[in-house]
């Protein structure tokens, strides 16, 4: 039997690890890393099988029928989902394994697990989708995964707020892409929702959709990926989500749902192409969000949102890579930054597992006590960096090659964006694990072995991932695309600039972290508005809160108190009036037949009236 | 078809039957009573469930027609000649299509679960028992009439048990809130009224050679006669007579004159803004398993009218009122939503969002299309699940906390882990996440309105952000953050709390996962309707 027959059941299988956790609740405290760890590796291994049988599949059956219309969930393996596959059940797994030691004490490990699981079947679902519509309905059920486990630790009122805050930027992201939904559906030939549809629509003949309309689509789907995956100017979200455990920092934050807007516009592209207007957006966009997080990601102080905006300044690199025509280069460091993303934040969980720190002033000097961990971040961080050979620096240079070819302008940002990031990883990575040791190092400790193992596969990973698509093996983009004519497409000069600049960065980092022969806080303190400007993130939620939170309170307010006093303000005169007549003909009644006959009389005189007029006016 | 008794009247008043037992009963055996209202309520739901396993779609529901003449009155022979017979009848009848039937399984469902709920009523049991009983036969009666006068008791029977629910048992405002809500909606029947009298005498006009060969004139209120009339161009009531004046023609403004009277007597009860301050005294007076019922399936009773006497009776008429609609819709979506953003009171934000969900259905109806009106019918079915549960909910928080303010809630999920889980579950649900109910009948309903009214769906799609935002306020406000040290010692849900939490939310899993389950049904309800829009709008 061809495994990819079975493929459906990949995300079912952290489902049912769901529905028992959830159903079996606190009773299986110690079950519960368990059965989570083995719903993931199910799939991972069902995911792999399918990966190399390597052949195409497609099936669905009706959701929604209403009089020949039909509404269908399905699944679809191709190259692209079933690679996409892998990296989220692997890092999953990884993570679930992780969080047996990182979560041990905490008692709702259960609720944890349970939303996991959740989480790693909805977005597996939004991979293995064969339509926008089962996508979209995936999409915003791993953003709700997102926001339960944000807002696991719901006494704080920080995470409280940042998970609210995660749901309802993402939401109006969600709102663009559901337009996108509806326009598709009646607009495409057949009410086609399905990506195959999609394809043998743009990629047969032009003109089937107005061009308006294409542009349109392919623009509101970009909005909707621009909530998830977190560019400007909806990027607010995802540093103030790092409020959850850092495994779901990992997992949901860095490697796979953030993610998920570069796989949607990868698998939608052929709209994207059709459209000139929406791939300049995307890469102008993905452009100014990799340059933008990438300096903000130089000012900050927490170690895991220094790590954040680096992956917002990643995820806009990965734009850039499709703005500029690159699928492969956006889905190839997709990957590798999967791996040495999530290898990252579960050394820094590692951290701050140990030390109970995460501000980078009074950390330092952990290279020693935390020598594994030290190592396996040092990994992540050159790979993050691009230092050859490292999986980033492929990765990178298959984007800026492109970037290249298409918009040497683009290039250069990219270049710049590459420095910077080597840049804040160096102040990172020296910060915390060299100098000075600070007084909490003594009794910091090495994680257990539960937790540095899924590192060290990451590690592994980070390293050696790249090697599959690089100028002399062009092995990955020919396979992704199933057209051998697409390359690597990377000249020695882009290789050596990238190569370079992230050496630069580094040795700059250095001197300044290490040797001291800079003084760190020069550039800060010659400058010291921008960079509480950077330290708060250039203010955008300060502004946000100016331009659309309060005078949406006020809107509310106002509304409110119209609803109050004159909707039911005239509800109210109304019966006033009502009563105060009532009251008014009472008083007529009061018992004298003088009265009442004189009421008669007057009633009989209309009446006559009326009777003798009608001849006259009808 | 196996069914060859007369069910719907037996569940239309088989909750009479639970009624007349509890009469019986001593009022201070609390615990015999509960129990006794509980499985009263319980025969409607088997005989329901019993209906719509044995529902056949293609066949519609003639099957079930219960009929029989109810009032006959003979009139003034000479008026038409002196030979034929003469009169005004009325039916008793009763039929089921697929408009009806999930909305019949909505009322007893939700009754069903209102009355276990129930525990939380303090006093006069007996007495409580017994209206939510005579209610729940209005109800069904509601959705199963189909003579106009029929209708039209069944309509005012849900009136007077709803005064006294509201008016003894409700909160200190109590009184004033049930006064507010039977002027309100005697306002609305009286419209209905004046309605039906004038269909009665024109489009209710028939004329039958029986097999004597005698000619019988009659005028009717069964609802068959009217909707056949109207929909016949060579019927009375659409012929402009050329001998002298025809005392039965319907003008074409007459029939816009009508539609717009019934969107108000049913915008009344659905409610329409600005029609809907009456509801947010019920809301908040109301004690909760009442206002389950009320926001569940009263309100649904609005939108049922329009639907079936409105848009079924008038389909010409709806169709140039569309955007009128539409426009109605989205300001209730978005005047709702916006509103329910800054209220303190719980009660009243969930109010808010029924106001808000509803105009989901009028922007659904007026896509005038199929996707459109079956989403709007969705959407009626998941907000009586959803708000039901919501309710319940909330009565849960209210008898451990003693208040439903926002800012002296918060924290819960410490202590009430599983009715915060089930709180945050319904809140989704009604935000419209996927896999859950509420997202089928958004999804259908802006799907179907967008290929009518471009603009008006595409900000209707704003709504999704606006009700995420209050919805997440509210719920969160509940059981997110920290918690007043006097909330310590409550306990989270007993069993018999827990029981219709668990199947309301598993009802509304199952329609978001599956939601053929009402739109099967729903399949050919609407193809009349259209079709005899396409017949005269020729599109």
């Amino acid at each position: 039997m061809a495994y990819s027959e079975a493929a459906w059941l990949v995300p079912l299988f952290p489902l049912a690890a769901f529905l028992v956790l959830l159903s079996f609740g606190r009773g299986m405290r110690g079950w519960a890393p368990y059965i989570g760890a083995v719903g993931t590796l199910c799939s991972l291994v069902l995911s792999i099988l399918v990966l190399f049988e390597g052949i195409e599949y497609q099936d669905r059956i009706d959701w929604i029928k209403i009089n020949g219309l039909t509404l269908s969930i399905g699944y679809e393996i191709t190259h692209l989902t079933s690679l996409m596959l892998v990296i989220v059940s692997l890092v999953s797994f990884l993570v679930c394994v992780y969080s047996a030691g990182y979560m041990k004490t905490d008692e709702r490990l259960t609720v944890f697990y349970s939303y996991i699981s959740l989480f790693v079947c909805s977005m597996l679902g939004l991979v293995i989708a064969d339509n926008i519509l089962m996508l979209y309905i995936c999409w915003e059920l791993v953003g709700v995964c997102s926001f339960l486990l944000v807002g696991f630790w719901y006494q704080k009122p920080e995470a409280k707020a940042a998970a609210k805050k995660a749901f309802i930027v993402t939401r109006i992201g969600d709102a663009g892409l559901l337009l996108a939904v509806i326009l598709l559906f009646w607009y495409m030939p057949n009410h086609a929702l399905d990506f195959a549809g999609i394809q043998n629509v743009f990629l047969g003949q032009s003109g089937v959709v107005d061009d308006g309309i294409v542009t349109l689509i392919a623009l509101l789907i970009f909005i909707g990926a621009v909530g998830k995956s977190g560019q400007f100017p909806l990027h607010v979200w995802l540093p103030d989500a790092m409020e959850g455990p850092t495994p779901i920092s990992a997992l949901i934050h860095a490697a796979t749902m953030v993610a998920a807007g570069v796989f949607l516009i990868a698998r939608t592209f052929v709209l994207f192409e059709a459209s000139s207007v929406a791939m300049n957006t995307v890469a102008y966009v993905g452009a100014f969000t990799a340059l933008f997080a990438a300096t903000i990601a130089l000012a900050q102080h927490d170690i895991k949102r220094i790590l954040a905006y680096s992956t917002i300044s990643q995820l806009g690199y990965m734009m850039l890579a499709l703005g500029v025509g690159s699928m492969t280069g956006a889905m190839f460091h997709l990957m590798t930054h999967a791996f040495f993303k999530a290898l990252l934040f579960l050394a820094a969980g590692s951290v701050i597992h140990a030390t109970a720190k995460q501000d980078i002033r009074e950390l330092g000097g952990l290279g020693k006590p935390m020598r594994m961990t030290a190592i396996l971040f040092g990994v992540g961080a050159l790979a993050l960096s691009g230092v050859p050979p490292f999986s980033g620096f492929w990765s990178k240079d298959a984007i800026l090659s492109a970037a290249l070819d298409d918009n040497p302008f683009l290039f250069v940002v990219g270049i710049v964006g590459a420095f910077l990031t080597a840049l804040y990883m160096s102040r990172l990575y020296f910060r915390v694990f060299a100098g000075k040791v600070s007084t909490d190092a003594d009794h910091a400790h090495e994680s257990p072995s539960v937790m540095v193992f899924p590192m060290a596969l990451l590690a592994v990973l980070a390293v050696g991932a790249g090697f599959v698509d690089t100028p002399w093996n062009e092995w990955f983009s020919g396979w992704l695309t199933g057209d051998d004519s697409v390359t690597h497409g990377s000249s020695p000069t882009v290789l050596i600039i990238s190569a370079a600049v992230s050496l630069l960065g580094i040795y700059i980092g250095w001197l300044a972290y290490v040797k001291r022969t800079i003084r760190p806080g020069t550039i800060a303190e010659a400058m010291p508005r921008v960079t509480r400007l950077l330290e708060q993130g250039c203010r955008i939620d300060d502004l946000y809160a100016a331009v659309f939170v309060r005078p949406y309170r006020a809107l509310s307010q106002g509304v409110r108190l119209f609803d109050r006093y004159v909707v039911d303000g005239v509800v109210r005169l109304t019966a006033a009036a009502a009563s105060g007549l009532g009251r008014t003909t009472a008083s007529l009644q009061n018992g004298q037949v003088q009265t009442y006959g004189l009421a008669a009389v007057i009633g009989l005189v209309i009446v006559i009236v009326v009777f003798a007029g009608r001849r006259f006016w009808s | 078809m196996t069914i060859d008794w007369p069910i719907l009247s037996f569940l239309v008043f088989s909750p009479l039957l639970g009624a007349v037992v509890l009469l019986a009963l001593p009022s201070q055996r609390m615990r015999l009573l509960r129990w006794t209202a509980v499985i009263a309520t319980l025969l409607p739901l088997v005989l329901a469930i019993m209906l719509y396993i044995d529902y056949d779609p293609s066949k519609s529901g003639t099957a079930y027609d219960e009929q029989s003449t109810w009032i006959s009155i003979p009139l003034d022979k000479a008026a038409v000649g002196g030979e034929a017979d003469f009169d005004l009848h009325f039916d008793y009848s009763l039929s089921l299509d697929g408009l009806s039937l999930p909305l019949v399984l909505l009322t007893t469902i939700v009754a069903s679960m209102a009355a276990i709920a129930s525990i939380t009523i303090r006093k006069r049991w007996k007495l409580y028992y017994f209206w939510l009983l005579v209610l729940e036969c209005g109800m069904l009666g509601v959705f199963l009439a189909r003579d106009l006068l029929l209708f039209f008791i069944f309509f005012e029977i849900t009136l007077i048990p709803m005064l006294f629910l509201v008016g003894i048992w409700g909160l200190f405002d109590r009184e004033r809130a049930a006064i507010r809500f039977l002027l309100y909606n005697g306002l609305g029947s009286a419209i209905m009224l004046i309605v039906f009298v004038i269909l009665v005498v024109t489009a209710g006009f028939t004329l039958e050679q029986t097999a004597a060969g005698v000619a019988h004139f009659g005028y009717s209120g069964s609802y068959d006669v009217i909707a056949a009339n109207l929909a016949d161009p060579q019927a009375y009531a659409n012929q402009l007579s050329q001998a002298g004046e025809n005392p039965f023609y319907l003008s074409g403004t007459m029939q816009t004159v009508l539609f717009v009277l019934l969107l108000i007597a049913f915008g009344i009860k659905l409610p329409i803004v600005p029609f809907h301050t009456w509801m947010l005294d019920v809301h908040k007076e109301a004690p909760a398993p009442v206002v389950m019922i009320h926001s569940g399936i009263l309100l649904k009773m609005g939108a049922y009218g329009l639907i079936r006497f409105g848009f079924f009776l008038f389909p010409e008429q709806a169709d140039k009122c569309s955007t009128l609609l539409a426009i109605l819709g989205l300001i209730n979506l978005l005047y709702g939503a916006v509103i329910a953003f800054r209220q303190k009171e719980l009660r009243l934000v969930l109010a808010y969002s029924s106001l808000s969900h509803m105009g989901i259905v009028l922007l659904g109806l007026s896509a005038l299309n199929v996707i459109g009106l079956q989403g709007a019918v969705f959407q009626l079915i998941s907000h009586g699940l959803i708000s039901a549960l919501l309710f319940l909910l909330l009565g849960a928080f209210y008898e451990r906390t003693g208040t439903t303010k926002l800012d002296e809630l918060g924290g819960l999920a410490r202590t009430m882990p599983f009715m915060s889980g089930a709180l945050l579950a319904a809140g989704l649900a009604s935000l419209g996440l996927p896999g859950l109910s509420g997202f089928v009948g958004e999804l259908l309903s802006l799907l179907g309105v967008f290929d009518s009214h471009k603009a008006i769906a595409s900000i209707a799609v704003l709504g999704i952000i606006l009700t995420a935002i209050y919805v997440l306020r509210a719920v969160m406000g509940v059981s997110f953050g920290s918690m007043q040290p006097r909330f310590e010692s409550v306990h989270d849900a007993r069993f018999i709390e827990a029981l219709p939490v668990v199947v309301l939310l598993a009802l509304v899993v199952l329609l978001g996962i599956y939601p053929s389950f009402v739109t099967e049904q729903l399949h050919h309800s609407f193809d009349s309707m259209l079709e005899q829009l396409n017949l005269r709008v020729g599109g």
